[in-house]
């Protein structure tokens, strides 16, 4: 099948859609609400009028969102039936994320419960149980007397062994993060596991964004680990997803080496993303908050770069997938955090600052 | 009717104290169209200063959005702008007016938190309902708790006054309760369900309230049904609560519509009114602002400006035609004509405004449009289901935006032309119920024996073809035009749509049906060809040199000149050549969709007949066939002839006289939404 082929209808289909992704101009006037309901209406007549609609009947923000979730696992359903071969593979894969995601929900559901001796009544009603690939036991993961029941509630599933082998590091650490950390492996695992079945330019071109998205992920893990986790270096560098593009583990053992963890992203900005290099001003990387704030922002900027690169180039491949699949993961997010940030009545400038 | 409005630029000097009766007869009259001053001569800059209002317009839009936001979420749109009157303008008081929205939000946001403790109940109750659902028997759960339950189900007595206190601690626990057992006046004989990961807490409150576990018999305990029922009950208690909370906030914002409508008008007129001063530039003592306005409005604004400033002011009023090219092109454009041609205005301005001065091309679209797409959908009852599907739209969308409105309406526009043509083909829904008044479409294209002007299918190629010329013809007529109109003298001589452009055309397609008509063995004489083809290339020669020496702007001559003029000029001949030739072919796409549109009717009566029933008559079957054909025939037909139009349109026709580069005549005024 040639690439017009293979890709002819779904990039129609998805430039028509990245058309319709939200201008950021929606998410600051959003901000400028002066409430969370106010915020909301302005997503009225737009593709997120679902937020709108289940938030006018339930006043829940998290139902709403829950809604969202819903409507994006459809849009990625959609997406896999509509490919074929190795590129409905990739989109199967992605969709993958979903179900992680779900996973680490109910999992943390089970620790603040069973660990933390927490009420999660009001937790359980958000978890996503719409099917992805697979059915997961929720319920009984959510009340498992111990990791090992939740682990054996998920017998069938990749994830079950994953679980089990994980469960007496997650009660030794009494913290969930190597669980967390090992699903995210998983989750690449597979992704670039669909990524081999590709043809040359192909691959190629999802290496490459994907290895941007592992180094990002990596430098975000980096950076919890230092600061919260206080992992000692070689536990750190053991928990780093490999098939990073940028980063090689020796750039970041030496970073994690270093006082300030930001100091490997800001390396990272300066020699592949010049044109950001603008963001690190040193009165922001002083203070802690800021520092997080801008790290997040870079790493948004960073994959929007890539995106940009896709989206230019060559039109039949599966760059327009991607870049798809991150616009509207990076849409999703904006939008998420103005509803929550209203929510908390954030001032303005805060949310702008977290966009 | 096929020029834009002509228009006047106002520049008006008035005194900084009729600033505010200027500004009311500005937007009283709604008609100007306001450019900078400093924008219109930057040495002014220096000598004028811009005012400093008190509030700025983007605070008033935000408060003005808010009340729309309140609005749409009472569940009615806007508030009508065509109502709003210079006489209500009054003070703004931004800070009482979003002191009254705060008070109107907090109590939203009231009625907000009570759906959201409310949806929290809901998503307990489904819980504890997912899980009873999965649930067997409820007496097994009382004996044997199964391993894969989370549901924790309890028996017991409670002692009356204890009751509603114990209840009232459960309420933050998702949890289910029915009185069960024999009717007993101070022991109450419950059934209590629960999550078993809230054990602790749950026992914690049963002993609180001196809780007795009892076993109770399989008939006291009643079935799993009754406890389902009991839940749906509560639940739908709670939606039916939640909907009734949504209904409130409508009803509240209903009350405070009449309210917020005249805060909304006084928000817009006091938007506008401020609109309209950022553009006013200030010396010591008075105002400068200019702008734009139909040649038509002038007399009446001159008098508001008069009566507004009992004549202390000074208005200069400048035509275009005094102005330079380059000012010219600055002028914006109003679009004339007759509402009726709304739908082709919208095709025309969705590709560009045309510049002021130049040919309006709405009312040649309107034509060339219609009689391209009556040539690919020719068929009364296709046209008839397309009319009828606009009309219906337009009656059931009436709040639908204006380009929804107007595709609409262009629906039945293209739906009434394939009637008109649909009658010279003589086809009704593919079937020849009334002799063609002008050929048989469906007879040329089966390769039937027919008779008239077409025959068969070249005979339709060529119609188009001939189609096409006029249409490219039109539009270098239509480009002469415009070069004449701009004294653009070098442009009319030389452009590719030009006159030697439109010889050479001409010349082709003489000398194409002169060689055709020769079963393509005989061309014209030499003199003619040399006449029609090589003057013209010759005399095509001259254009680079001259565009030299004429527009050179310090350019200087060199030997490299002369082989630039010789590449352009050999360039500019293919392009000539090769563009108007595949101009020309490209219309025989209406010939093609034509041909295709017949095509499938024909496939699909074949199709209708082979299911015919025994008798040979026609079966249901064969009528759905046809149903589903005309159907698929309409919609995808339908859209495919409207895309060609429409591309035709803008690249064959617009291309030899559209110069897009206008700016379109937006005025200040208290009908417009913007």
């Amino acid at each position: 099948m040639g690439a017009v082929q293979k890709y002819g209808f779904i990039n129609a289909k998805l430039r028509a859609r990245i058309s319709k992704i939200l201008p950021e101009a929606l998410s600051a006037e959003m901000s400028r609400a002066k409430s969370l309901s106010e915020a909301v209406e302005l997503l009225r007549n737009t593709d997120f009028s679902v937020v709108e609609s289940v938030f006018g009947q339930t006043g829940d923000i998290k139902s709403a969102e829950l809604e969202l979730a819903r409507k994006e696992v459809r849009l990625y359903l959609e997406l896999e039936a509509l490919t074929k071969d190795e590129v409905r593979s990739i989109v199967s894969a992605l969709a993958e994320r979903f179900e992680v995601d779900n996973l680490k929900h109910a999992l943390r559901l089970w620790f603040d419960s069973h660990v933390r001796g927490r009420r999660i009544d009001a937790g359980v009603g958000y978890l996503l149980r719409d099917r992805v690939h697979r059915d997961l036991a929720l319920d009984r993961i959510v009340n498992a007397g111990s990791l090992e029941e939740a682990a054996e509630a998920l017998t069938g599933t990749p994830y079950g062994e994953l679980v089990a082998r994980q469960a007496a590091e997650v009660t030794r650490l009494q913290s969930l993060f190597p669980l967390e950390i090992a699903l995210d492996h998983h989750f690449y695992r597979q992704l670039l596991a669909a990524v081999d079945g590709l043809g040359t330019r192909d691959r190629e071109i999802a290496r490459r964004m994907i290895g941007a998205e592992i180094d990002l992920a990596n430098i975000n893990w980096l950076i919890r680990f230092k600061g919260f986790y206080k992992l000692d270096p070689e536990r750190a560098l053991a928990c780093a997803i490999p098939e990073g593009i940028w980063l090689s583990p020796q750039a970041v053992a030496e970073a994690y080496a270093m006082d300030n963890p930001s100091a490997v992203l800001s390396e990272l900005v300066r020699r592949r993303y010049p044109a950001l290099a603008s963001l690190l001003t040193p009165r922001e990387a002083t203070e802690s908050y800021a520092r997080l704030v801008l790290i997040e922002r870079i790493l948004a900027e960073i994959l929007m770069l890539e995106v940009r690169h896709l989206m230019a180039g060559y039109p039949f491949t599966i760059g327009i997938l991607l870049a798809y699949f991150v616009l509207k993961s990076a849409e999703i997010r904006r939008i998420k955090t103005v509803l929550n940030a209203k929510f908390y009545n954030w001032p303005e400038e805060r949310i702008m600052a977290a966009l | 009717m096929i020029f834009p409005q002509a228009m006047k630029q106002l520049v008006a000097v008035v005194l900084d104290r009729d600033a505010d009766q200027v500004t009311r007869a500005l937007l009283d009259q709604g008609v100007m169209h306001f450019v900078s001053v400093t924008e219109m001569d930057p040495g002014l800059s220096e000598r004028l200063s811009a005012g400093s209002p008190r509030v700025t317009e983007a605070m008033i839009s935000e408060i003005r959005r808010r009340i729309e936001g309140l609005f749409s979420l009472g569940g009615h749109g806007l508030a009508a702008q065509a109502d709003l009157r210079i006489e209500d303008l009054r003070a703004l008081d931004l800070a009482a007016a979003n002191r009254q929205l705060d008070e109107l939000a907090a109590s939203l946001a009231g009625i907000r938190e009570r759906q959201q403790a409310l949806q929290q109940e809901i998503l307990k109750l489904e819980d504890i309902r997912r899980q009873l659902g999965m649930f067997g028997d409820l007496t097994a759960g009382l004996q044997a708790r199964s391993q894969f339950s989370f549901l924790s189900i309890q028996s017991g007595t409670v002692r009356r006054a204890e009751l509603q206190a114990m209840l009232e601690e459960l309420k933050s626990i998702p949890s289910v309760h029915l009185e069960v057992g024999p009717q007993d006046a101070t022991l109450a004989t419950m059934l209590l369900i629960t999550m078993k990961r809230d054990d602790g807490v749950v026992n914690k409150i049963l002993d609180r309230h001196g809780w007795a576990e009892v076993e109770l018999s399989r008939d006291a305990l009643g079935g799993k049904e009754e406890v389902l029922a009991d839940l749906d009950g509560k639940l739908a208690g709670f939606r039916e609560e939640q909907e009734k909370l949504k209904s409130g906030i409508e009803a509240l914002i209903r009350e405070k519509r009449p309210e917020l409508e005249r805060m909304w008008a006084n928000l817009r007129l006091n938007e506008l009114y401020s609109r309209i001063q950022s553009y006013f530039s200030h010396t010591a003592r008075t105002m400068i602002f200019s702008g734009w306005l139909p040649a038509r409005t002038q007399e009446p604004l001159d008098a508001a400006l008069q009566r507004a400033t009992e004549g202390r002011c000074y208005l200069e009023w400048h035509d275009p035609s005094e102005m330079s090219t380059a000012q010219k092109a600055k002028v914006p454009v109003q679009l004339g004509g007759p509402r009726l041609l709304a739908p082709f205005k919208m095709l025309v301005t969705n590709y560009s405004i045309p510049q002021y001065g130049t040919v309006d091309p709405t009312p040649f679209v309107f034509v060339a449009y219609l009689a391209m797409f009556g040539l690919m959908f020719g068929d009364v009852g296709h046209g008839l289901v397309l009319s009828l599907m606009g009309v219906l739209g337009l009656a059931t969308y009436k709040g639908a935006s204006q380009n929804i409105r107007n595709l609409l309406k262009l629906a039945i526009w293209c739906g009434g032309s394939a009637m008109v043509v649909g009658v010279l083909f003589g086809s009704y829904f593919g079937l020849s119920l009334l002799p063609p008044l002008w050929f048989n479409y469906h007879g040329a294209v089966a390769g039937e024996h027919t008779v008239g002007v077409v025959k068969d299918v070249y005979g339709i190629l060529l119609i188009t073809i001939w189609f096409g010329i006029g249409v490219i013809g039109l539009g270098l007529a239509l480009n002469w035009v415009n070069r004449l109109r701009r004294g653009d003298w070098f442009g009319l001589l030389f452009d590719k749509a030009g006159l030697i452009g439109g010889w050479i055309y001409a010349a082709g397609v003489y000398i194409a049906f002169y060689f055709a008509a020769r079963s393509y063995k005989q061309l014209p004489p030499g003199n003619f060809l040399f006449l029609t083809i090589g003057l013209p290339v010759l005399l095509l020669a001259w254009k680079a040199p001259l565009e030299f020496f004429l527009h050179r702007e310090h350019k200087r001559f060199q030997v490299s000149t002369l082989i630039d003029w010789g590449m352009e000029w050999v360039v500019e001949i293919l392009e000539i050549f090769s563009g108007y030739l595949a101009n020309t072919l490209s219309f025989m796409r209406v010939a093609g969709l034509g041909i295709a549109h017949v095509s499938l009717v024909i496939a699909f009566f074949a199709i209708a007949g082979m299911l015919r029933g025994p008798a040979g008559n026609f079966s249901p079957w064969s009528y759905l066939v046809l149903v589903a054909g005309n159907v698929l025939i309409i919609a995808l037909e339908g859209l495919s002839a409207g895309i060609q139009s429409l591309r035709l349109n803008y690249y064959e026709f617009f291309s030899k006289y559209f110069s897009g580069s206008g700016k379109a005549y937006e005025p200040i005024s208290l009908r417009k939404l913007k």
